[in-house]
């Protein structure tokens, strides 16, 4: 069954450029970030344009930007899908549990899910930076985690209650299996194109909002990401100043990896739809 | 008598604000003896799916009693209590497309309703082979397969063998023949007779073609926006119907050896 | 007078796991005035036929062989462009399937109506509406739905609806694809009558239903053709099919109708044993060969020709053709 659906799925060619795309920019970061380990060594003169010593130049600290922008897509992309784990694990937790029951469990889970949904979490941010001066790559990525779940639990909750008005459930369910089974079994399996892309997106949207984040300073505060990069170049003027290998290479790379991912989303979907149908 | 329901009542509320009520099923009461065929025969929108949901235990009635073998089962909730109800009141359901997971094969709704039958110790794989060819189904041909590989015939087979697993003492089917080609459907009702014959199972027939429920059942109860509108044996019905409703639906069914006046 | 042909055709699907032969020589001709029934059951190539008929094959579905003509015009040869233009409405008209859905749901229905005529002809709107109102009074429907959203009609009065717009041009031919299966029995009754007005008013000349409901069929159709896996396997006059039925698979399906009549208790309903093939790999000679209780040896060899028996019948088994000298 795996194997098939595996094979099924690279005859879709959006899904071999978007992957493609994803894991080359990850597998060179990775490459690229165990041999320039310590971006943050000054290494040259500052702010020089990109040369054959430095293929993307230097900053104003004089540091290769080259290995900051290796480094950076390397922590982005950890944030980003540690991020969209903490997500994606709290989202389908509820929404499975607020769609398969009725009553005062739903409405609490729905209560709490809508409280999160409207919190701004850029103000929870905030606060939290104000009394965390310390912030590493996990925090960031909890503190995103732990904010992006709502529409993740109302999409799913909407999916679970449909799915459970379904006969096979109902099958089930007088065959005496328990809850648990039916959720691993029947529900969440028929899922599968929800559960999938719904990751993707989180991803995306959490690569998206670690740059927002340390844009406004409260991102890292040790170690480099892409957005990090972008907000050294925008503290120090880069725009303004035509230092375009400071901010053009880690924002391009924050659009190529986004977009891959949105891509991969859709076909996913595509893969998905048909085979719904068709079956 | 095997099952009696009294004045059962289903009213589903629908919205949030401005709640409306929408009555489903309204004091529906009616009997089932042992070894019988009862129909309930009914358009959409009559109610006839909400009460066998109801007696299938998937759906709390809004009020109203089900006693089966003497016993109170309107509040049963308990797993347990749950278990042995279904291993003695089961399901067959319309589409028998969507009675399987379509991501597993067939052979799992066989097998997963070994948890209810009280004997641990059987041959599980030789009891489902049994069952297979009992509903005139080739088990080398079914076993193993994906719902997608098979035709809806032989789908509703795989649904009635599971029965054949079970053995209950009741057999709720909610338009179990609608779905597949006329010429294969006396081949599935003729299973369900089987099953009358040898172990006195009742069932309770549900489906909105009269003909078929005239052919089928030792009892008809006609339903019409969620009320029993009229009972009695097929005849009966059918010759000397009271209700304004049956009278109508008579009239308007196509017939074969009588054409519709005017036409 | 023949108002539809259709000779020798072959319409298949190219899809990647195969070729599936929905459509294998299927000859047939219809004559004005007459409503022809096409009834079969699931899988038979009904609704690709109906298709192949309007001329409406869109890949993957390919016009293998054969001709259809249409009032002496060859169907089967004119562009999609020229069939929208000047065949499809005007001369001959679809109600596809669950077409009671397909109305547009934000539009009201005399909107709709113009939009549909305004591909043929440059109508005024002040024409379309007198005739709409016009040709919904003929056929006692109620003008007021002229003016109403789909979602608050009925379904039965959508599908009544739907009919009336299709045939507004007078198209000589209407094919109507199972229009009363999802109904309850007192609006499919109403959509019957309809379609038999619309024929005794001469606003069309002739009808196909198709449908897997003989008994429908028994009440509008002059002439039921049986189709089974891609073929025709039997054509004849309503009484001939429900009376007399020639192949065994036309018998079986008579034998399986259940109404509450007294005559079908009597003779006890009965099934076809096993399921219809799938048509990605057909059964080799005459395709009900594999569930068929008379299969002789030639029957797994050698495909039964649509002969003519018995004046007006026409039967494609073996069990007949042997009688008129083989």
């Amino acid at each position: 069954m795996v194997p098939k659906m595996i094979k099924e799925l690279f005859t879709i060619k959006k899904l071999d450029l978007s992957l493609a795309i994803f894991i080359g920019a990850l597998l060179v970061s990775l490459i690229g970030s165990m041999r320039y380990s310590d971006p943050l060594k000054m290494v040259g003169f500052p702010e020089q344009p990109p040369s054959r010593e430095f293929p993307l130049g230097t900053d104003s600290w004089g540091r290769d930007l080259l290995a900051l922008l290796l480094n950076g897509i390397k922590n982005s992309v950890y944030i980003g899908a540690t991020a969209a784990a903490i997500a994606w694990i709290i989202g389908v937790a509820i929404g499975v549990i607020s769609g398969l029951r009725d009553g005062l469990t739903d409405e609490v889970l729905m209560l709490i899910t809508n409280i999160v949904l409207v919190l701004p979490s850029i103000l929870i941010m905030m606060l939290i930076a104000a009394y965390l001066k310390e912030r590493n790559t996990f925090f960031v990525s909890l503190v995103i985690g732990l904010t992006s779940w709502p529409w993740v639990a109302r999409a799913v909750r909407s999916q679970v209650m449909s799915l459970k008005e379904r006969e096979f459930i109902q099958m089930s369910k007088m065959a005496g299996l328990n809850e648990t089974k039916i959720i691993l079994e029947d529900i969440l399996p028929n899922m599968a194109s929800y559960l999938f892309m719904t990751f993707v997106l989180l991803m995306s949207g959490a690569m998206i909002a670690e740059a927002g984040l340390s844009m406004i300073g409260l991102g890292l505060t040790r170690g480099v990401s892409l957005g990090i990069i972008l907000y050294w170049a925008q503290t120090l003027d880069s725009v303004r100043r035509g230092i375009w290998w400071w901010f053009i290479p880690p924002g391009l790379c924050l659009v190529l990896l986004t977009t891959s991912l949105l891509l991969l989303s859709t076909a996913l979907d595509e893969y998905f739809n048909p085979r719904l149908k068709g079956g | 008598m095997l099952l009696s329901v009294d004045n059962l009542t289903k009213i589903f509320t629908v919205g949030l604000l401005r709640k409306k009520e929408i009555v489903a099923v309204r004091d529906v009461s009616f009997q089932v003896d042992s070894g019988k065929f009862v129909s309930l025969v009914g358009e959409s929108g009559s109610g006839k799916t909400t009460t066998a949901k109801m007696i299938l235990k998937l759906i709390q009635p809004t009020s109203g009693k089900i006693f089966f073998e003497g016993k109170d089962v309107t509040m049963l909730n308990k797993y347990q209590d749950l278990k042995e109800y279904w291993s003695k009141v089961h399901g067959i359901f319309q589409d028998p497309y969507a009675s399987f997971n379509p991501l597993q094969k067939v052979d799992r709704v066989l097998y997963q309703v070994f948890g209810l039958i009280k004997d641990q110790n059987v041959d599980r794989d030789k009891t489902v082979r049994e069952a297979l060819k009992e509903v005139g189904l080739n088990p080398e041909e079914v076993l193993g397969k994906y719902p997608h590989e098979l035709s809806g015939g032989q789908r509703q087979r795989i649904m009635v063998a599971r029965c054949y697993l079970i053995k209950p003492k009741l057999i709720v089917a909610d338009e179990p023949v609608s779905m597949i080609d006329a010429s294969t459907r006396e081949g599935v009702i003729q299973l369900l007779s089987n099953l009358r014959d040898e172990y006195k199972t009742s069932v309770i027939f549900i489906t909105h073609d009269l003909g078929l429920a005239y052919y089928v059942s030792d009892e008809m109860l006609i339903m019409y926006k969620g009320q029993v509108v009229e009972r009695g044996s097929p005849d009966e019905v059918m010759d000397h119907p009271s209700s304004e409703y049956t009278k109508r639906l008579k009239a308007d069914i196509p017939l074969l050896y009588r054409k519709w006046e005017g036409f | 007078m023949i108002l539809l042909s259709a000779e020798n055709v072959r319409a298949y699907y190219f899809l990647p796991q195969g070729v599936v032969k929905a459509v294998d020589g299927i000859n047939l001709s219809l004559e004005k005035g007459i409503t022809l029934g096409l009834a079969g059951e699931s899988g038979c190539g009904k609704s690709t036929l109906v298709n192949t008929l309007l001329g409406s094959i869109k890949p993957p579905l390919r016009l293998v062989e054969g001709k259809i003509l249409l009032d002496g015009k060859e169907i089967s040869k004119m562009n999609i462009s020229k069939l929208k233009k000047d065949v499809w409405g005007v001369e001959v008209s679809l109600v596809p399937q669950s077409a009671l859905n397909a109305l547009m749901p934000t539009k009201k229905v005399i909107d709709f109506i113009k939009d549909a005529l305004v591909q043929h002809k440059k109508f005024s709107d002040s024409e379309i509406l007198s005739l709409a109102k016009k040709r919904f009074e003929e056929l006692n429907l109620d003008v007021k739905a002229l003016y109403m959203f789909p979602h608050e009609l009925s379904g039965g009065m959508r599908q009544r609806v739907v009919i009336a717009i299709s045939t507004l041009l007078n198209p000589k031919l209407l094919i109507v694809d199972e229009p009363t299966s999802a109904l309850d029995v007192s609006s499919q009754k109403q959509v019957l009558r309809t379609l038999l007005d619309l024929k005794k008013s001469g606003i069309i000349q002739s009808m196909i239903f198709v449908t897997h409901d003989i008994a429908v069929l028994r009440q509008i159709a002059d002439k039921i053709g049986i189709m089974y896996a891609g073929k025709l396997v039997e054509l004849s006059s309503t009484d001939n099919i429900l009376y007399n039925p020639k192949h065994p698979y036309t018998v079986g399906l008579i034998n399986a109708i259940v109404t509450p009549e007294p005559e079908v208790k009597r003779r006890k309903i009965m099934s076809i044993p096993g399921q219809p093939p799938n048509l990605l790999n057909p059964p080799s000679g005459c395709r009900f060969h594999t569930r068929c209780k008379f299969a002789m040896d030639i029957c797994l060899h050698k495909e039964p020709p649509l002969l003519e028996v018995e004046g007006d019948t026409l039967v494609a088994c073996h069990l007949f053709s042997s009688s008129k000298g083989g």
